[in-house]
């Protein structure tokens, strides 16, 4: 890891060309970020280590792209051997990762608008959803279609990133229940389709809804998720049930709603699942990235999947067979649950069901953490997050059977949400350090970790954070202007690595200082 | 200790306060009224106060995923009772059209096949009455003795400007009845907590100017104190409208920062004043308005060269 792997590395254009499979994809290049999480494994952690605790107070704006007539840029920029790949729905901008010029542009029409969160490439294409169930493959040299498929009907995709798996380009949605697909990555061809939740009397998870309760819906899929090619297996967290905050609708535990899932990618069928919110009243999505480590745990070697949840909990699991091994707050106020039993089933504390007048709940329903990414130090064994404390009130309209409902801010000034970058032990859970986003209360962007021994967070408002790994110190900062709503990254070009990070309709890049 | 004032829990005074909705409802929407241009038919439950309570229902039991309770924003949509937003300048014919077929190149589906027609007309007409504010009904009284009351009693005036004259630090009142409703200024003359619309979980969209006037105290390093609000702040700096009606910088390593608990707005007017200086000086705030001005006309004719 302490290798500088910048060294030797000589790229030109013409390498645009070169074809890019499942290598690029398995073992990606330190220099490229080629999809959502930069590697299968979710560790958003970059091997790159030109930029240090040492010199990252020089760091300085490289350029700044603008991505016209669109609103904020949730997407992950991608970079495969020096172009950079940014997408709104219907959208792909192309763009000279060394300079920030455009090289081409993909418009499907219409111009939409919306929460779209990534493209991911294979073999020449990347790949981009629109807002009506397209998916649409273009040639990452020019920008033409190479293919166009849409979402068999009822399905309908949401905003997420793609993710390319054993030649599969696997996407999800909300509409009209949560759901998981599979394309080929050739031809456009749908593969399968795994459902969140039963479909009818019968299916899996059928027995865990009330009659047949599955047809209030539930269990969306809006986030990327995990890709172990060892266990052959994608590993994907579900949102909550439908009719969010009145459970009376819909008694039992509601799977596979609040669940990480491990789904097998040449089928589509699940091969184990993880409730974290059985019969979730509070609309504690599990779409937080799952992680995946192979580290020591308990003295042994073992292969983990951890997830920082909505809910306040941190989760260790055996990523064989979806076993529960351990659950931690990460967050100072959690009243809902006392504990977990050893199976990882939250022991509920009464009192905290949405009501009418208002149910106080800690954490509050906008959640301990939400999708921005966490990201993983595996020389440190640090997991970094972006942690809300604070507490809510959970409401529903009326009393009536299926009543809607939301969610406050708690009243009380001490239990106002506050964002704060945190670093846990990955395999102990205990906290490490924290660092405050003073003036940040809501979600925020993601976290990327790098081999240099950085920490690099966005904040809601705009300002971009450079952080000790080690100390969560601040080092560096630069206020880029606009809302930032999606996480940064790093690649490099000819020796110069660069940290890439979208605020507004711009994308920017910061490097060292070059000394050549 | 800091403190950020609850933006959003007004709207669960509103909804508990049902009926004043329902009233601003019957108002809203058709042709004639403010932003009620009649493009496409008006909607047939205007003014059927029933009506609008179904469609509230209706509304909270589809509608509150994306935007929210009572139309305060959700984790996917937006606030539909913002009165700034562009979708409260639509027709009920284009509110009714957007919910029945969605809206193209966004994630606002159709609900028709889900919805009746009439059932779609009633939520629009609940949505329209969201957006009333209190100009449309202003409270009754003696405005003309409420102006007094809020330079002189009141002494409103030491921190809100109204059309250019008074203090600083509070925001401005100029178009107060244009942008508020008056159950909304009743609770900020009342009520600790008092904000209307707020994010209620949602993204915010743009970035926009703080609107929280967290009170605050800063010492610099030189022992100078610096009291007033916050008009904004991060981890590296700190932008202060002082009580002194200046504005002043920090460079947050070098000040010391206590966040004061207790707004500087007071909020026991209807114990300070008499019940009818009260009621006037409602009458007062719930007529400051500015109309908007008259759209553009339309370029050409110059020509070029």
């Amino acid at each position: 890891m302490k290798r500088l792997v910048l060294a030797g590395l000589v790229l030109c254009a013409a390498a645009i060309a070169t074809a890019q499979g499942d290598q690029d994809l398995l073992k990606p290049d330190p220099s490229d970020w080629v999809q959502y999480s930069g590697s299968y494994n979710s560790h958003r952690h970059s091997l790159l280590n030109q930029i240090t605790p040492a010199n990252a107070a020089t760091l300085q704006g490289k350029w700044t792209y603008h991505m016209n007539q669109q609103e904020a840029i949730q997407a992950v920029p991608i970079v495969y051997h020096g172009v950079m790949y940014v997408s709104q729905f219907n959208r792909i901008d192309a763009i000279d990762a060394r300079s920030g010029n455009i090289v081409w542009q993909y418009q499907r029409p219409p111009l939409t608008r919306g929460a779209q969160r990534g493209t991911a490439i294979y073999n020449n294409k990347v790949f981009v959803t629109g807002a009506d169930g397209a998916l649409v493959a273009v040639d990452a040299r020019t920008g033409h279609t190479v293919w166009e498929t849409k979402t068999p009907a009822p399905w309908r995709l949401a905003g997420q990133a793609p993710l390319v798996a054993k030649g599969k380009v696997i996407v999800s949605g909300n509409t009209p229940s949560g759901f998981i697909q599979a394309y080929d990555a050739e031809t456009g061809r749908h593969l399968w389709t795994f459902n969140t939740i039963p479909q009818k009397a019968g299916d899996p998870g059928s027995e865990t809804w009330a009659g047949d309760s599955f047809k209030v819906g539930g269990g969306p899929v809006w986030v990327s998720g995990s890709y172990d090619p060892e266990q052959n297996a994608i590993f994907y967290g579900t949102g909550q049930p439908g009719s969010q905050w009145a459970g009376e609708v819909r008694e039992g535990d509601n799977l596979y709603t609040d669940s990480i899932v491990a789904i097998d990618v040449d089928t589509g069928k699940i091969k184990w699942h993880f409730q974290n919110t059985p019969h979730d009243v509070h609309d504690w999505d599990s779409l937080e990235m799952p992680v995946l480590i192979d580290a020591r745990f308990q003295g042994q070697p073992r292969k983990l999947l951890v997830q920082a949840n909505r809910n306040g909990f941190y989760y260790i699991l055996d990523r064989m067979n979806g076993k529960f091994l351990q659950g931690t707050p990460f967050v100072s106020k959690v009243n809902w649950a006392s504990g977990l039993s050893p199976e990882g089933r939250p022991i509920l504390t009464p009192g905290h069901e949405p009501t009418v007048e208002g149910s106080h709940t800690c954490p509050s329903t906008a959640g301990a953490t939400n999708w921005p990414s966490p990201a993983f130090n595996p020389d440190l064994n640090y997991f970094f997050l972006v942690a809300q404390e604070g507490c809510g009130l959970v409401l529903r309209t009326t009393n009536r059977p299926g009543a809607g409902g939301g969610y406050l801010e708690s009243p009380k000034p001490e239990e106002a949400w506050q964002l704060y970058v945190r670093a846990l032990d990955a395999t102990s859970g205990k906290k490490i350090w924290d660092y405050q986003q003073i003036s940040s209360f809501h979600y925020g962007p993601g976290v990327l970790s790098t081999a240099g021994g950085l920490v690099f967070a966005g904040e809601h408002k705009g300002q971009v954070t450079a952080l000790d790994a080690r100390t969560g110190k601040s080092l560096w900062h630069y206020n880029t202007g606009d809302l930032i709503t999606s996480s940064p990254m790093s690649y490099a070009i000819d020796g110069q690595q660069y940290i890439a990070i979208s605020s507004g309709t711009n994308v920017f890049a910061f490097g060292l200082p070059r000394t050549n | 200790m800091k403190i950020r004032y609850i933006c959003v829990l007004a709207v669960v005074l509103l909804a508990l306060a049902g009926g004043s909705l329902t009233v601003l409802a019957q108002r809203g929407g058709g042709a004639g009224g403010r932003g009620g241009a009649a493009a496409g038919p008006a909607n047939p439950f205007l003014g059927n106060a029933q009506a609008v309570d179904q469609g509230r229902e209706i509304y909270n039991q589809t509608c509150t995923t994306c935007h929210g309770p009572d139309g305060a924003a959700g984790e996917m949509g937006p606030a539909l009772g913002a009165p700034a937003r562009r979708y409260a300048q639509g027709t009920d014919a284009q509110i009714f059209e957007a919910i029945k077929n969605g809206i193209p190149a966004t994630q606002m589906p159709p609900f028709g096949t889900q919805l009746s027609d009439d059932d779609v007309w009633k939520v629009a007409a609940y949505i329209r009455g969201l957006r009333g504010t209190a100009i449309d009904a202003p409270a009754a009284g003696d405005a003309a003795s409420g102006e007094q009351i809020f330079w002189a009693k009141g002494q409103c005036g030491n921190c809100h400007v109204v059309k250019g004259k008074g203090g600083l630090v509070g925001p401005d009142l100029t178009n107060l009845a244009g942008t508020r409703k008056t159950a909304s200024i009743v609770d900020a003359l009342t009520k600790p907590i008092h904000k209307v619309f707020g994010d209620g979980g949602a993204i915010p969209r743009i970035l926009i100017p703080n609107t929280t006037y967290q009170p605050v105290r800063v010492t610099a390093a030189d022992g100078k104190v610096i009291t007033g609000v916050l008009k904004n702040e991060d981890s590296y700096s700190l932008q202060i409208m002082g009580t002194d009606n200046q504005l002043h910088m920090f460079d947050r390593a070098r000040v010391k920062v206590a966040y004061e608990p207790t707004s500087l707005m007071p909020t026991d007017y209807d114990k300070r004043l008499t019940a009818d200086e009260f009621k006037n000086l409602l009458a007062f705030l719930t007529r400051l308005y500015v109309a908007a001005p008259p759209p553009a006309p339309a370029r050409g004719g110059g020509g070029v060269g």
